[in-house]
């Protein structure tokens, strides 16, 4: 089922800079996409269409097969079902303590205080920063004020969630972990998007990749396809992930099994060389 | 417990002020009592006679600050060194008195500064207790219940929390301005701060016009409603506040 279609969206910035130049973009339920680009590809740009911040100088973002609208009433109405975290969280923090600043967008849905405090308490704990509850938000490390804004997102429970760049700046430990709290979200039934410039990442975490440059969509597929396709990221002057090369290496050289899956993470990757190197150097 | 989570954290241009009002011991005590103590006593301290109500006024106000919200000592000092140092100024004018033969001691100048100073100094004890105890945005809450209308009080809110962005970015400017050599003499760092100060405002009008797309994204539709963790006020606490002001009254009146 198609969430949020995008069609034809052509937008150029005052001052004449063409961000996107008739894009077409598909995002379905239930299935997590990396929208991958290289810097100023327009992927900022595009997300900020996508939740009605921006609106197309032509072509349209059909919302569940609708034309959606700008009024008023429309973009409240679009919001509660997208929702969106910036690059940057100190664009989304406000409130003077953490815990409040989390109860924003679920007061904002209309929830009583009781369920919004429960939605609050819910996200900080997901995000493993109720610890952090009372303090005042400009006394926060930058990971930190991240995984604030990711919970304010969180705490709204949209059916699609858009993410911009969620790992940049985070170091390994910390990616790792909001990872594992995006998959959990998705159990509960939100759709991820997320841009990102990170091959590797999008090989590793998502179902399907638009790959995206020049304000176009180059090519949307499954993410194993488009990412072994080495002449396509060229365009986008991306390279095939390290891992997926290792994995398509292998399986050229014949050392895959019969029915054996190429490697998606750094681990699976890291078994098969072992086991090759066992086979290369028995006992 | 708020003061041991505080290791490793950046605090980025957070004023000593703010830090001392968001980790004090009485951080978390309720608006009410904390506004009764430092409300209710300077009112003492002007409306009773200066002897000996104000010295005990500025004396308990110390006392709580220091003793009982555990507001670091050299943080309160430089707080209270710009009014106290203007007040001695102003002290010493009332003392002395130009007359036909030069400068002389005005008649009961002597008194009348020594009564100046202390109803200031009590005041001024009163203030600090409330601004290095109680954050900012405690303080804009408080108000709103009070009646402050919510369009202020929500712009009071952004203008704090804009104040801090703002001086990030205006650090980070000048840091790298230095990296780059723009603090080597005197010609070029003030060059170099005019450049800083005429970029400082697209700065932030483009941050505020990001602001607006984040808090947009997040349902925002006009008015900034956010749950607040509001303490109750505990009984004690009140009537310890309180019976310590009827003593001050009593006292205050009795021995002047
Ligand atoms: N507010 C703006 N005004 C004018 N031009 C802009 C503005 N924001 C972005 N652009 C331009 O639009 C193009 C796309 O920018 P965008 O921020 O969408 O790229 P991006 O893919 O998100 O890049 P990055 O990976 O660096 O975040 C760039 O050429 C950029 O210079
Ligand atoms: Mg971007």
């Amino acid at each position: 089922m198609t969430l949020l279609h995008a069609r034809g969206l052509t937008y150029v910035y005052p001052g004449g800079i063409h961000a996107l130049s008739g894009l077409d973009l598909r995002i379905r339920a239930g299935r997590r996409l990396a929208i991958l680009g290289p810097n100023g590809a327009g992927k900022t740009t595009l997300l900020l269409h996508l939740n009605g911040t921006l609106r197309p100088s032509s072509g349209e973002v059909l919302l569940g097969g609708e034309t959606a609208g700008y009024s008023r009433a429309a973009l409240s109405a679009w919001r509660r079902r997208v929702g969106l975290v910036l690059q940057d969280a100190d664009d989304q923090l406000f409130a003077a303590s953490v815990a409040e600043d989390v109860s924003f967008g679920p007061l904002n849905l209309g929830l009583d205080e009781d369920e919004a405090a429960r939605r609050v308490d819910e996200a900080l704990t997901a995000l493993r920063i109720a610890d952090l509850a009372d303090r005042p938000t400009h006394m926060l490390s930058f990971g930190q004020k991240k995984r604030v804004a990711i919970a304010g997102a969180v705490a709204m429970r949209s059916e699609l969630l858009l993410l911009d760049e969620p790992t940049a700046g985070l170091d390994h430990h910390g990616t790792k972990h909001l990872l594992a709290v995006l998959e959990r979200l998705e159990a509960s039934g939100t759709t991820l998007v997320f841009t990102t410039h990170d091959v590797d990442l999008a090989y590793a975490f998502a179902d399907d990749v638009a790959l995206f440059d020049g304000g176009a969509v180059l090519a949307q597929g499954a993410a194993a396809e488009i990412l072994a396709d080495e002449a396509l990221l060229k365009a986008a002057r991306l390279a095939v992930p390290l891992v997926l090369r290792i994995g398509l290496k292998a399986r050229a050289a014949g050392l895959l099994r019969d029915g054996e899956a190429l490697p998606r993470g750094k681990a699976d990757a890291l078994d098969l060389v072992e086991r090759l190197l066992g086979e290369i150097r028995p006992g | 417990m708020v003061m041991s989570s505080v290791g490793g954290t950046r605090a980025g241009t957070m004023s000593p002020v703010d830090r001392a009002a968001h980790l004090n011991r009485w951080r978390h005590r309720s608006l009410t009592e904390k506004a009764v103590l430092a409300l209710g006593m300077l009112a003492l301290a002007i409306a009773l006679p200066p002897f000996p109500a104000a010295p005990m006024v500025a004396v308990a106000m110390m006392t709580a600050a220091l003793a009982g919200a555990r507001v670091p000592v050299m943080v309160w000092l430089a707080c209270a060194a710009g009014p106290l140092g203007f007040l001695l100024v102003g002290a010493l004018s009332v003392i002395v008195r130009i007359g036909p033969g030069g400068l002389g001691l005005a008649p009961d100048g002597l008194m009348l500064a020594a009564c100046l100073m202390a109803r200031s100094m009590a005041g001024v004890t009163c203030l600090l207790f409330l601004a290095l105890t109680t954050p900012t945005t405690d303080l804009i809450a408080g108000m709103r219940r009070l009646g402050l209308p919510v369009e202020i009080a929500d712009i009071a809110l952004l203008m704090y929390r804009f104040v801090f962005l703002l001086g990030d970015t205006a650090l980070a400017m000048d840091a790298a301005q230095g990296a780059r050599l723009g603090h080597r003499d005197s010609r070029r760092r003030l060059r170099s701060l005019g450049i800083l100060i005429a970029n400082l405002l697209p700065r932030a009008f483009e941050r505020a016009r990001r602001m607006e797309i984040g808090l947009a994204a997040r349902g925002w539709n006009g008015e900034m409603r956010v749950l607040s963790r509001r303490t109750a006020i505990s009984v004690p606490g009140l009537a310890l506040v309180l019976a310590a002001e009827a003593a001050v009254a009593v006292i205050g009146v009795l021995a002047s």
